[in-house]
């Protein structure tokens, strides 16, 4: 056991260096029973690929089944804006079990398929390439701002129709909803505000695909209510979660992928010699070694013995794939940054029948990013190591990346 | 009649979808692993085995013609 155990896992100290705080859990305690938040914490890999590949002892259905107020404690005038929030989450197909979970899924995931995901290649090339000149022309880019936000919030607006004056408003909404991950006591007024906002966007959108549908993303989601899949919320609730899942995880991959590159002049000097063909085995350590998302929570369905501990029905589950990503029985040198890595079965898209939908998508963007940067600017390095990340759980996210190549 | 196929999933890929599974659910199993196991090659049509490796979200299914080794998939 351990014999001081911090359990605020919002600290800064935490949220700056997750990796020191959960590989030591992982290797003293990796079944660990959070006292603050009522939570169990899962850091081993083979653990978490074990749970997520049994979905029928975790629910994936976290705000419908969670009996228990919201973690951290909320201000108590907000519980009426929890309610909302409990509602709005839940009507996200990712919130579902089986059967359903299924159901809706098949909806979506013809749509990202490797082979239809590969189609769009060219058009993340020439959106890369664009946002690299403009970076260029300007001396100095923030990789946060000038590269990785915008690049993902382009591709997923273009795939779901939406018009191009619109990307810098759905990417504040989008700010706002990213306050899910975070304990702010008043966190619920800014969450929100980002759903209905979401809600009160994406509806006249719907609208017409329902009526006049297309070849884009949002005409799929309308085709699931038509054949009595979706209801209307869960239409709007799904529009508004692939605008949101469909980039914020990939800006934290464009980011944190660049950062390790730039820490790790060996690998970078190794990625300039042959970018196109090493971009890929590249992209997968990068999700490996400072993956996008920190963790994801389940509900256990029924009592589940776990490494000697018994995890009761209702409890609370949070598998952390920062941990599981860097787990020493899985991973030779697990904190060794190595873009030769193989094989490399990191988890940073989950495992099992949620494994990330978008997953193709990802993969697409980081291999053109890390590809156009190591040809475009050799000398590429940040220009500090004073780096700040957002305060949350859910999110391996940078403030902001200001790099220079001169 | 319909031609023989080899079909098979890799291991070191599979991350347990199980969309294979829902799709032709006579050709793929998932085993104890909870990952996706080719047991019958010619429990589903061609058309529904083609669909399933599609769908795979991490391309961890090959499918070929069985006797002239053709590949059909990927």
């Amino acid at each position: 056991m351990l014999t001081t155990v911090q359990d605020n896992l919002f600290s800064p100290d935490v949220i700056a260096n997750p990796y020191a705080f959960y590989g030591r859990l992982r290797g003293e305690d990796p079944v660990h029973w959070n006292e603050t938040y009522a939570l169990w914490l899962i850091t081993r890999h083979d653990d978490l690929v074990w749970l997520t590949r049994h979905h029928e002892l975790f629910s994936s259905a976290v705000f419908r089944n969670d009996p228990r107020p919201a973690y951290p404690a909320i201000d108590e005038s907000d519980l009426g804006l929890y309610e909302y929030v409990k509602n709005y989450q839940g009507d996200q197909f990712i919130q579902h079990d089986r059967p359903a979970h299924l159901e809706m899924r098949r909806v979506m995931h013809g749509y990202f398929t490797p082979k239809s995901m590969e189609a769009w290649r060219p058009f993340v090339r020439d959106a890369v390439k664009e946002l690299l000149d403009a970076a260029e022309a300007k001396g100095e880019m923030d990789v946060m701002r000038d590269l990785a936000t915008p690049l993902p919030v382009l591709v997923i607006a273009e795939m779901m129709g939406v018009p191009k004056e619109d990307r810098l408003y759905i990417r504040q909404l989008a700010e706002k909803l990213l306050y899910i991950g975070r304990g702010d006591y008043d966190r619920m007024k800014p969450l929100t505000e980002g759903m209905r906002g979401m809600i009160e966007y994406v509806s006249p959108l719907i609208d017409k695909r329902i009526v006049d549908p297309g070849d884009d993303f949002i005409s799929v989601l309308a085709r699931g209510e038509k054949q009595g899949v979706f209801t209307r919320h869960q239409v709007l609730v799904n529009t508004s979660l692939l605008l949101l899942a469909g980039h914020e995880t990939t800006i934290n991959l464009l980011c944190n992928g660049t950062l390790a590159l730039t820490r790790h002049p060996d690998q970078w000097e190794l990625l300039k010699q042959d970018p196109a063909g090493r971009a890929k085995q590249a992209t997968e350590e990068c999700l490996r070694y400072d993956s996008p998302v920190i963790s994801i929570q389940r509900i256990a369905t029924e009592d589940v013995e776990m490494r000697g501990k018994v995890l009761r029905k209702d409890d609370r589950v949070r598998w952390f794939i920062s941990s599981a990503n860097r787990d020493p029985e899985a991973f030779p040198n697990a904190d060794t940054f190595d873009i030769s890595r193989h094989p490399n079965q990191h988890v940073a898209f989950g495992s099992g029948t949620h494994h990330c939908l978008g997953a193709t998508l990802a993969r697409v963007e980081g291999q053109e990013v890390f590809r156009a940067l190591a040809e475009r600017f050799p000398n590429l390095r940040a220009e500090t190591e004073d780096l700040e990340y957002q305060p949350s759980i859910t999110f391996r996210s940078l403030k902001s990346l200001p790099v220079t190549w001169h | 009649m319909a031609r023989k196929l080899k079909v098979w999933v890799d291991p070191h890929t599979c991350v347990g979808n199980a969309m294979c599974e829902s799709i032709a659910p006579r050709v793929f199993r998932l085993n104890e692993n909870r990952q996706s196991e080719a047991v019958d090659p010619a429990g589903d049509s061609e058309a529904k085995i083609l669909e399933a490796a599609e769908n795979c979200p991490v391309s961890a299914i090959f499918v070929e013609d069985a006797e002239t080794g053709e590949r059909l998939f990927p």
